[in-house]
């Protein structure tokens, strides 16, 4: 049983994620110096990252901490990915639109570097929660970012706990698309999103 | 007295006359022969083609039946396999009986090709049968290939020049789907690999009694033709097959 540490988020399921086998191969941790190799195994640590996230509901990827995760290393069979390696994944992650550097932590900094992980795209999270406002009948509603994310309706949705900086992302989609509009306050402050529902 | 043995010029001239009757007789019979050779053959053909239509199904289904009945092409001289473009005088036979067990054959090595570009990456062009024979099967709602049928697929692509062959290896086939074959001591590296799933310097130095360098040329051969991943944080540094990997 591996003792390695878990994210500190909560997890949503009550077992421990299902590592698919390439996580007990041995050279899996290993930056392959065959270009082609590297390409495969790029792709699969992609896939994983992604599953993993979703399976944990995992918003975004602290580099220097997230390296401690069972996620980059194997106790039963002692193999961990190196940092740089990790940064090389999250990198071409990046390039794929799979995920998104936090700004400031960027890829070149030495520390703190910080990814954003879509699990799902905004586009998917922008036609779920068009989609949760149409059958929850909140149309013409004005919602803050808070209610929509940790708000009673959306217990049991998928978004439940979205990092708010997809779900701007999110809701950016939306307003291009016309579906939603941002509200201000008196005094110009955002007071929230009103929704016009699918259209 | 005896009119068949004649004496003298009487006699010469007997034998004249009866081996005549003699050679008309034998056309006669040879006549015969011919047009029952010919009925019999019509025969056979239709029974055959009847037998062809009316088994397609377990020829699709069924590996052990096709298996059979690929053998029994073989046993009468029809290759079913045989393009119909090549050899003119069997394409005829390989028509009547091979037109399912060709389709199903044909297929079978179109998405053989698809599996292995898709891993190609991953394995360098070498991958077990048993494998490929996996990921076929776990598609729902086909009926199930054999090992057998996966060898024979791929022998059918062999001719066609794109590096496809089956490759025997620890016992095991595998199938190459690049052109480059492996030398010798690439082949009895990788059989090596089948032991324990890796290999490294001293493993091979110490079974195959190589020197340190031949050792490190091969593994270097091997790892530039991807058909090995390396494990630096294994002492001393080891070289694993992909095939060790499960689905």
């Amino acid at each position: 049983m591996s003792t390695s540490k878990s994210p500190t988020s909560t997890p949503s399921q009550s077992t421990s994620f299902p590592f698919p086998s390439i996580y007990s191969f041995p050279p899996f941790f290993t930056r392959q110096p065959n270009g082609q190799t590297w390409t495969s195994q790029l792709s699969l640590w992609n896939s994983l990252i992604l599953a993993y996230c979703r399976y944990n509901r995992i918003w975004r990827i602290d580099l220097n901490t997230a390296i401690e995760w069972d996620l980059f290393n194997n106790r039963d069979i002692n193999r961990s990915l190196k940092l740089e390696t990790c940064r090389e994944i999250l990198d071409s992650m990046v390039k794929k639109g799979d995920a998104e550097w936090v700004p400031g932590s960027g890829s070149h900094a030495a520390k703190n570097a910080s990814a954003i992980i879509y699990w799902r795209r905004p586009e998917e999270w922008a036609n779920i929660i068009a989609d949760w406002i149409d059958s929850t009948g909140q149309k013409n509603a004005i919602l803050t970012l808070y209610e929509i994310a940790e708000g009673d309706l959306s217990l049991s949705q998928d978004f439940r706990g979205i990092d708010p900086t997809i779900l701007r992302k999110a809701l950016d989609v939306l307003i291009r698309r016309g579906q939603a509009q941002i509200m201000k306050s008196a005094d110009g402050e955002e007071a929230g999103v009103k929704f016009f529902g699918n259209q | 007295m005896s009119m068949r043995r004649g004496v003298g010029l009487a006699a010469f001239d007997n034998h004249e006359r009866t081996a005549q009757q003699y050679s008309d007789l034998g056309s006669t019979i040879l006549q015969t022969h011919i047009s029952e050779l010919t009925d019999q053959l019509l025969t056979f053909q239709t029974a055959l083609k009847r037998f062809a239509k009316s088994h397609a199904d377990e020829i699709r289904s069924d590996p052990v039946f096709r298996s059979e009945f690929v053998k029994m092409c073989s046993a009468i001289g029809v290759d079913p396999l045989a393009s119909s473009s090549a050899n003119k005088k069997g394409s005829f036979w390989a028509e009547l009986l091979g037109r399912d067990v060709n389709d199903f054959f044909f297929e079978l090595a179109v998405r053989i090709i698809e599996i292995c570009r898709r891993t190609r990456d991953e394995n360098g062009g070498l991958m077990l049968v048993e494998d490929v024979k996996a990921r076929i099967n776990s598609v729902p709602g086909r009926p199930p290939v054999s090992q057998e049928d996966i060898v024979r697929a791929v022998n059918t692509l062999a001719p066609l020049g794109h590096g496809f062959g089956i490759v025997r290896l620890a016992h095991k086939d595998f199938i190459r789907s690049v052109p480059q074959e492996l030398n010798r001591d690439q082949a009895v590296a990788i059989e090596a690999t089948q032991a324990l799933g890796y290999i490294s310097v001293e493993i091979l130095r110490d079974n195959l009694r190589w020197e340190t360098a031949r050792c490190i040329a091969v593994l270097d051969d091997l790892v530039a033709s991807g058909l090995v991943w390396v494990d630096e944080q294994a002492r001393p540094k080891e070289y694993w097959t992909p095939s060790w990997i499960r689905p």
